[in-house]
């Protein structure tokens, strides 16, 4: 996702987020359609044809899995998804999900060392050492603190003589893995890649060997690695910087509110026992879910799996999962502000029901209604008409939608224009959502639109995974992907405008406002308190930059 | 209209391919059943099946009288059509005081409605049928597209044809374009990313060459809707046009269809004008942007490439692979032992018909700036004087070849393809030339064309970051002048 080499590379990573952040909303619909509006009713052989090829069996251990068979080319994508993310976090470990998610990367005894043995002795070392510099920090023992830094150069230049770098990832490359990478996100974590059909046997020995044995080698220097990725897409990224500080308001006590790179001093506290600590509670077989979709027979995929996944000695441990507090009611508008060296953004967010409930689902469609496509309310009225803003979006799920959750919007503002009349402009919007039904034909063009997009997200062997995976995990089955569908079909414009009227009032409103320092210079010097946090859902052992094929 | 060729099918059928993997799954199924205790193995212990040969779907490709070149694959998994068009145009060919001219005209072309459809009726129609309509104008190509479910197939081909043959450049359209650049301009600067790879390639190519320039304030202002007319009416021919079409269609009846809406369109005969000269505007330089409120620099070195036909691109490519991807040089060695940065790459990134680049960079935070220069000028000192491994021509020659199935994942893909190498005018296969080339790949050449291709003289090496935090140590690191780039 990185690539230098397209030229707008990282036009902004922002827009990247908010494009994947809006496809997850899409995936979201998109992988389930529904009935009633005729516009529906005409995927349903599509649908039954789906729901025929999914296979899905569970291990004694607890572990699911998920099947599609897709046999239109001989290939097969793997996503296994971890049912824990950023808001199982215990306090003062924020980005231990994430930092977890880069180690599991970095091998097995087997896999990624030339003598663990050895390596295992040093690397308990480092863990002494490292736990003694924070002691002799914490108690102003700068000498001591010095040289107990040098021994631990020492030790990990040892350790390092040992590893055997990448290994895992380098495997999967040099037997034609492809788009081999991980997410982690507020609900979830989850890693991925594709593979030639033939090789399933590969992914069941390494992806097993994996979790089942993780070694969390490399430990400090991927902390570094981790800094320079919060520092690209948060300290380096005001947008991101807004979008934090924005989440960091509106949650009060549900983990939603912490930033999911994690909080740097956090970060740089974290040790290898933490992350151990975090695996060992999440990461037990029952926790996780694979989905398996491409040109494999579900019943090899069992036997593969019992085999691989099923192996004496990996079993759940019992742990209490740490409580998630409920958010209370919101009570009044609340607002934060940036002032940076960028041009202006708005940006502001309403609780809205997390997806297990049935009254999340008109507001997925009010993001479509809002802003898909040229003929959307926003682009029309802020955008094209008014020309206040130089784009402007609603979506939902942020940060996660496991949970109740945010739908924000937000407008890049127009030169010549301000903050005021973009805020202005969208309520006048909003309100409108409020006062007046959405017509028939508006609500059918979404639901047409849901319809190709479900069409097309069928053929995506990794989208599909995905979907799967993540529906199994929210909601405890797949199937209520056909549920979801079916209730947006029936959803009518009364719907719609009941969800507008429940979500889109003042004192369920969290305002964020990014102004330019260049033009607040002279007008207002004061800046706003710096927000914590950081970025979104993010993939994180560096997508490698896709070669340059000029095929 | 003539009917040019029937590409050949290839020998084996697909229904066998399928049946025989069937075999296969049921033969591996009943061996792995009977071996139900199998153990678990390591990675190193395994074998796998062959996989089936690679299957090129059919297709068709023809030329109408006026020269338009028609490719037609069809694929009824699902009740969708999509089409894509290559226009030989680009604003290499636009003038130099009016940049941003091909951009725009790609964009209105589409937004500005048509003589039929005005904009906000094409677009209601559009959207009322999950349909879309796309044009845009880059570099080098022009494009259009469409998709739509295949039940409204005819009435979104109907809309194509008049977005191409009829658009109407409204004029309302046209201001808003103007405000919507003028914003994309004031927004330029807001991300350290762009600015480092816009203000590079001005570097390699030169600030007034048509792969370095850039869209600034002052040719905007020289751009007028009726320059857009007239670029559009200068560059828009179906003779320079090649339309594919995909998905759940009937081949006869489209072509019909195609005749109807293309075939009295008059082509030109008119040559191309001739492609832009390229040499390398900058060598053996450093350059900064200065950001002080940055605490991460944004570095970029390289200069400039060559062509993907060049012979030795598989050579070349196999270096890349040695270089990048999760078992490369640069993310074991400035990535996961030093953790220097989170994005590290360097590739050899040739382009189909002028000069492309080798480029190398990453992001690190202000301080590591000099040392992760030094890391990358080392990397490719390294390879451009030693030989690689053997465990590393295997890997880069293996990651390349084991997932070249992925280049066919779907039928599609073999279409974008077929269209783009006559675009360019490669050859058909020359993706298999690819593979054979990689296949012969030796130590050797990798090292030969390392020493060849990478010229350390030539490096422009761009930082765009908190200056002062590291200007001295640069200026002594590259014993170069180092310059500033002001925005």
């Amino acid at each position: 996702m990185i690539h230098p080499a397209e030229s707008n590379r990282a036009q902004s990573k922002l827009r990247q987020i908010l494009v994947s952040l809006l496809l997850t909303a899409i995936l979201f619909l998109g992988s389930i359609p529904p009935s009633q509006a005729n516009s529906l009713a005409s995927l349903e052989p599509y649908l039954d044809r789906l729901r025929e090829q999914i296979t899905e069996f569970q291990l004694d251990n607890g572990m699911t899995f998920i099947v599609l068979e897709r046999h239109e080319a001989p290939v097969v994508s793997f996503v296994t998804y971890a049912n824990v993310g950023g808001v199982d976090e215990p306090l003062g470990k924020t980005g231990v999900a994430h930092f977890l998610e880069h180690l599991a990367f970095k091998g097995t005894p087997e896999i990624g060392s030339t003598d663990y043995a050895k390596e295992a002795v040093l690397l308990d070392q480092l863990d002494e050492i490292f736990d003694q510099i924070k002691v002799a920090e914490a108690a102003g023992d700068q000498a001591k603190a010095a040289q107990l830094k040098t021994e631990f150069d020492q030790v990990q230049t040892e350790a390092t003589q040992y590893v055997r770098q990448n290994e895992l990832g380098q495997v999967i490359e040099r037997e034609g893995g492809v788009g081999l990478n991980a997410a982690t996100s507020a609900d979830s974590t989850t890693y991925f890649y594709s593979l030639p059909s033939n090789k399933l046997e590969l992914w069941m020995s390494l992806e097993s060997e994996r979790f089942l044995n993780p070694v969390f080698r490399e430990f400090h220097e991927e902390k570094n690695v981790i800094l320079e990725e919060r520092r690209m897409r948060l300290e380096n990224d005001p947008v991101s910087q807004l979008f934090e500080a924005l989440k960091s308001e509106a949650f009060e006590v549900h983990p939603y509110g912490q930033p999911l790179i994690g909080e740097t001093a956090d970060i740089a506290g974290l040790t290898r026992p933490d992350v151990q600590e975090f695996f060992d509670a999440y990461y037990g077989p029952d926790n996780l879910i694979c989905a398996v979709v491409g040109d494999v027979n579900p019943a090899e995929v069992k036997t593969l799996a019992q085999t691989y996944f099923g192996r004496q000695g990996w079993s759940s441990q019992k742990r209490s999962r740490a409580k998630i507090k409920k958010e209370p009611v919101q009570r009044g508008e609340k607002s934060v502000e940036l002032t940076r060296q960028t041009q202006p953004w708005y940006m502001e967010a309403y609780h809205i029901p997390g997806s297990g409930d049935p009254k999340a689902i008109p507001y997925s469609i009010l993001g479509d209604i809002l802003s898909s496509g040229r003929t959307s309310r926003l682009y029309k009225s802020l955008v094209e008409s008014q020309q206040v803003a130089l784009g402007a979006q609603g979506f939902t799920g942020y940060p996660g939608d496991k949970y109740p959750n945010l739908m924000v919007f937000y407008a890049l503002v127009a030169p010549g224009s301000d903050i005021d009349e973009v805020q202005a402009a969208l309520h006048e919007q909003l309100e409108r959502l409020k006062k007046t039904p959405v017509t028939e034909a508006e609500l059918n063009r979404v639901k047409t639109r849901l319809k190709a997009s479900v069409l097309r997200s069928l053929t995506s062997n990794q989208g599909m995974g995905q979907v799967l995976a993540e529906y199994k995990g929210k909601t405890g089955q797949w199937q209520t992907l056909f549920r979801d569908l079916e209730a947006i079909g029936n959803l009518t414009p009364r719907d719609i405008q009941k969800a507008a009227q429940d979500a889109f009032r003042s004192e369920n409103r969290t305002v964020g406002r990014l102004f330019s320092a260049d033009q607040a210079a002279e007008a207002n010097p004061i800046e706003a308190a710096q927000p914590s946090a950081p970025a979104i859902s993010e993939p994180s052992p560096e997508p490698v930059p896709e070669p340059v094929r000029a095929l | 209209m003539t009917f040019l060729s029937r590409c050949p099918r290839r020998l084996r059928r697909f229904i066998t391919g399928l049946v025989m993997a069937t075999v296969f799954l049921t033969l591996q199924f009943s061996l792995s059943a009977a071996s139900s205790m199998a153990a678990a193995k390591p990675y190193q212990e395994l074998s796998y099946p062959p996989l089936p040969e690679i299957e090129l779907p059919d297709y068709q490709r023809l030329t109408l009288d006026n020269g338009m070149v028609l490719y037609l694959m069809e694929n009824h998994e699902l009740p969708l059509v999509s089409g894509q068009m290559s226009i030989r145009t680009g604003s290499r060919f636009e003038p130099g005081d009016q940049v941003g001219l091909a951009e725009l005209t790609g964009s209105l072309l589409r937004s500005g409605g048509t003589e039929i459809q005005p904009p906000a009726e094409l677009n209601q129609f559009l959207e009322d049928r999950a349909a879309s309509i796309e044009t845009r104008i880059g570099t080098s190509s022009g494009s259009a597209s469409f998709s739509s479910l295949s039940e409204d197939l005819e009435p979104v081909l109907n809309s194509f044809a008049q977005v191409l043959r009829q658009p109407a450049f409204d004029e309302s359209q046209f201001a808003f374009l103007q405000a919507q650049v003028e914003g994309g301009l004031a927004r330029r600067n807001d991300d350290p990313d762009n600015i480092a790879s816009r203000e590079f390639d001005k570097l390699l190519y030169g600030e007034t060459s048509p792969y370095g320039r850039t869209l600034e304030p002052e040719t905007l202002a020289n751009i007028s809707r009726q320059d857009i007319i007239d670029f559009y009416q200068e560059n828009f021919f179906p003779n320079r046009m090649i339309l594919g079409i995909y998905g759940d269609f009937d081949s006869n009846e489209t072509i019909d269809l195609i005749q109807d809406l293309f075939s009295d369109w008059q082509p030109t005969d008119q040559p191309l004008p001739a492609l832009p000269a390229v040499a390398q505007a900058q060598a053996n330089s450093t350059f900064f942007v200065d950001q002080p409120q940055l605490n991460q620099s944004n570095v970029q070195l390289g200069h400039l490439g060559g062509l993907a036909d060049d012979p030795n691109y598989p050579a070349l490519s196999v270096m890349n692979g040695v270089m990048n991807g999760f078992g490369g040089r640069l993310m074991n060695e400035v990535r996961s032992r030093r953790g220097l940065a989170y994005s590290v790459y360097g590739y050899w990134s040739p382009s189909y018909d002028y000069p492309g680049t080798f480029f190398t960079g990453a992001q690190t935070r202000t301080e590591a700036t000099v040392p992760l220069i030094k890391a990358l000028r080392e990397e490719f000192e390294k390879i451009r004087t030693s030989n690689i491994s053997e465990a590393e021509l295997r890997y880069a020659k293996e990651s390349a070849l084991n997932s070249f199935v992925f280049n066919f994942q779907t039928p599609r893909q073999t279409l974008s393809r077929l269209m783009r190498y006559e675009y360019v005018g490669y050859p058909a296969d020359f993706i298999f030339d690819y593979q054979k080339g990689v296949e012969a790949t030796t130590i050797e050449d990798v090292r030969r064309v390392a020493q060849e291709y990478l010229r350390p003289d030539d490096l422009v090496t761009l930082v765009v970051g908190n200056v002062e935090a590291f200007e001295q140590a640069l200026k002594s690191e590259t014993g170069q002048k180092v310059q500033r780039i002001e925005l």
